[in-house]
């Protein structure tokens, strides 16, 4: 490897060269050319001139803010510009913190690695910033501008998190979740079980974080941990019977707001939930085989929009009486089950693909069953089915516009507000929906890239 | 050697060199149908190493499967170090930890980097404190001559690199008993020799081996005893040089006329 070796040539073509390899290198080829460019040229031609000339974009410049937060009380928007700013120093800190660790890991392994970089955030989430700049471009006052500026140097400020220390970026992570739950309870506020919510984040944190490798560990170790995990838990409590703000809970939340939420929502509930049913239909134990057989292929069965509906109006038989879900809740919950049951499916499929060698190798050191499983199979299954993991998220991230059917007023079914207005009652149908779609469009395009690059760097090494 | 009374005891598979760490008694295994294993007795000795040949098929890797409980015997008993061997999963967990195993495969971790491959255990099972199971797999790294390697992933090596990789990872839970499944099978023939390199200076610190193998320049080399097997049954035991120069059953004639 020390030799100096000259790098392959590539054949760079240009102008009619290219025309000709790319266009027309022999008769079928070029007879599909003939007859396939004037159809794509057309075609690009009309969608042009109806985006660029003559669509009317006043039905989405004057709904904006319903688009993006429905029927949300106005007089409480306070709290959604809020979110966003934390939401962006979250990002900022998780991205630094993933990011540099990558680092540190590549060049141990004396592997390359690209520096993450603003300009490289920029290239990954092209289509999202993009859809961003289309909402500033439709914007008539200057408040959003103000709101996108913020969130930026909220971002910037939290990425900054990289140029620390090893032992500071170990917080990171701590951080983000910190920030991820403060940006959600500052919209659905801190009474009822708020409280429980960051007591779990901060226990997690605090028990991670106390009694690391450098004390010397033993029962010490677990107590001090333990006590961590009680006096933050308490602390916590105490805070939130002092602060007692109502917040906006989330059957008030609409638009892409709650598109959002119920996505991010019932895709982190549902990797869980999925990877328990995946692993129970191959486990040792009938009974609990059979559990996980029956659920996955009951769910399997039946349309999401059955479940929807099931969740709205059978499940009030199960639930015991009185019980108050809200609906949004209910289609949480749904989309939850619905979604673990292909997790399911797919990390089974990942979990058949090891060979049987390691789970072997891990036996013969003496690794428990569970070890084994945790440290050696999920590892290396999951990373197998990232692409079809992702895939599946994009379907539910798109698939919560049949809450629209419910009567719910996400991001899809605020067109149906729009198009309620007089003067949008039969003009600009059209226009709205070009505007979902590629709303819809930018989020999974940026999801779909992310999962591909996540693959490209875990197979690093794994060769 | 000389004694000739210890010689012809020594030809006997159920008498080891010594006190035995690992013995075997009546054990019959079976693959539905088909019997893998009939009727092994056999004892291997404190810093023994035992070579088990034998044409493909014969029970040989089933043999040392069963004795860390990879494959489960249907009759007789196997003890390794006084622990017998049963499905209570505590007693098949002690004996794991005892006995370091290496595959044919390799079967390295490919999402850990080597390092992590070998602290794996010692951390895990043994309770190790990082730093102090960095330091312990450092020490078995430059024992199998890789150190410099640590911090790779094993698919940026060599297969005798992994190979090697494998038996420091084994060596880390350092185990009373070692136990090679063809170790050098699946490597291309310049890397041979620097794995039988490791395993020889393995056998001369005193570990007790058993090794699977086809090469016979390590079993005449390294070998206390050579087992041969065939058909799942143990056919003739014996010193390298009894079991090479003089072998007594048709069959282990057969098998070395058609490899040597």
């Amino acid at each position: 490897m020390t030799a100096t070796t000259t790098p392959p040539l590539v054949k760079r073509l240009t102008g009619i060269g290219w025309v000709r390899s790319n266009l027309f290198p022999n008769v079928w080829s070029s007879i599909l050319t003939i007859l396939l460019l004037p159809v794509l040229l057309y075609s690009g031609y009309r969608a042009g001139l109806f985006l660029l000339v003559n669509a009317e974009w006043e039905a989405v410049e004057r709904n904006l803010t319903l688009f993006m937060q429905g029927t949300f009380p106005r007089d409480q928007q306070w709290r959604l510009v809020a979110q966003l700013p934390l939401f962006a120093l979250a990002l900022g800190a998780g991205l630094g913190t993933a990011s540099s660790s990558a680092q540190d890991r590549a060049i141990e392994a004396g592997l390359p690695h690209e520096r993450t970089s603003p300009i490289g955030i920029v290239r990954r989430f092209w289509s999202v910033i993009g859809f961003v700049l289309v909402l500033l471009y439709f914007a008539s006052t200057a408040n959003p501008w103000f709101v996108v500026l913020g969130s930026v140097l909220a971002f910037l400020l939290g990425f900054q998190i990289r140029g620390l220390p090893a032992r500071f970026r170990l917080y990171g992570w701590s951080l983000m979740s910190l920030l991820l739950v403060a940006g959600f309870q500052v919209v659905s506020g801190t009474t009822g079980r708020a409280w429980l919510v960051t007591a779990i984040v901060v226990g997690i944190g605090a028990w991670t974080l106390t009694g690391s490798e450098r004390i010397v560990p033993g029962w010490r170790t677990w107590a001090l941990k333990t006590g961590a995990v009680i006096v933050t838990s308490v602390l916590v409590f105490l805070l939130y019977s002092v602060i007692t703000d109502p917040g906006v809970g989330w059957d008030k939340w609409s638009g892409l707001h709650l598109t959002l939420w119920v996505s991010a929502l019932a895709i982190i509930l549902s990797f869980p939930f999925g990877l328990i049913m995946a692993l129970a239909r191959r486990s040792g134990l009938p009974a609990l085989r059979l559990l996980a057989t029956t659920y996955i292929e009951l769910i399997r069965g039946v349309p999401l929009i059955a479940l929807l509906f099931m969740g709205q109006y059978v499940a009030l038989f199960f639930l015991p009486a009185g019980s108050s879900l809200s609906s949004i809740s209910r289609a949480i919950a749904v989309f939850t089950l619905f979604t673990a049951a292909y997790v399911a499916e797919i990390v089974r499929g990942g979990l058949q693909s090891l060979p049987p060698g390691q789970t072997e190798a891990g036996q013969a050191l003496g690794l428990t069953p569970p070890s084994v499983i945790r440290l050696i199979v999920l590892p290396q299954a999951l990373r197998a089915v990232i692409p079809a993991m992702v895939g599946q998220f994009i379907s539910l991230f798109k698939d919560t516009s049949l809450l629209s059917i419910l009567a719910i007023f996400e991001f899809f079914n605020v067109r149906s507000l729009v198009h309620g207005q007089p003067d949008f009652r039969v003009v600009a149908h059209a226009e709205t929906l070009v505007f979902v779609a590629v709303g819809y469009w930018a989020v999974a395009f940026a999801m779909s890239r992310e999962s591909q690059r996540l693959e490209g760097r875990l197979r690093v090494g794994a060769a | 050697m000389n004694d000739e009374s210890t010689q012809q005891v020594y030809a006997d598979a159920t008498k080891a060199k010594g006190d035995a760490i690992i013995e075997l008694e009546g054990v019959d295994k079976f693959f539905g149908d088909f019997q893998a294993l009939k009727d092994i007795n056999m004892a291997v000795g404190r810093q023994e190493v035992v070579v088990v040949i034998g044409p493909s098929g014969s029970g040989k890797s089933t043999l040392i499967r069963c004795i860390n409980h990879l494959e489960t015997h249907e009759r007789g008993r196997i003890v390794v170090d006084g622990i017998e061997l049963s499905e209570d999963i505590r007693n098949i967990q002690e004996v794991r930890r005892e006995t370091g195993m290496v595959f044919q495969s390799f079967n390295l971790f490919p999402h850990l980097t080597v390092l992590d491959n070998v602290t794996l255990a010692p951390r895990q099972v043994r309770n190790m404190a990082k730093a102090d199971a960095e330091e312990l797999a450092m020490k078995q790294l430059t024992r199998v001559k890789i150190p410099e390697q640590a911090r790779k992933y094993p698919g940026q090596l060599s297969g005798g690199q992994q190979q090697r990789v494998a038996i420091a990872r084994a060596l880390a839970m350092q185990p009373k008993v070692m136990l090679f499944d063809e170790p050098t099978s699946a490597l291309d023939p310049e890397m041979i020799k620097e794995v039988l390199d490791v395993m020889v200076e393995l056998a001369e610190g005193g570990m007790t081996m058993i090794v699977v193998t086809h090469e016979m320049s390590f079993a005449r080399a390294v070998a206390n005893r050579v087992v041969f097997m065939a058909d799942g049954e143990i056919v003739e035991v014996g010193t390298p040089e009894h079991f090479f120069t003089n072998p007594e059953e048709d069959r282990t004639k057969l098998f070395l006329s058609q490899i040597l």
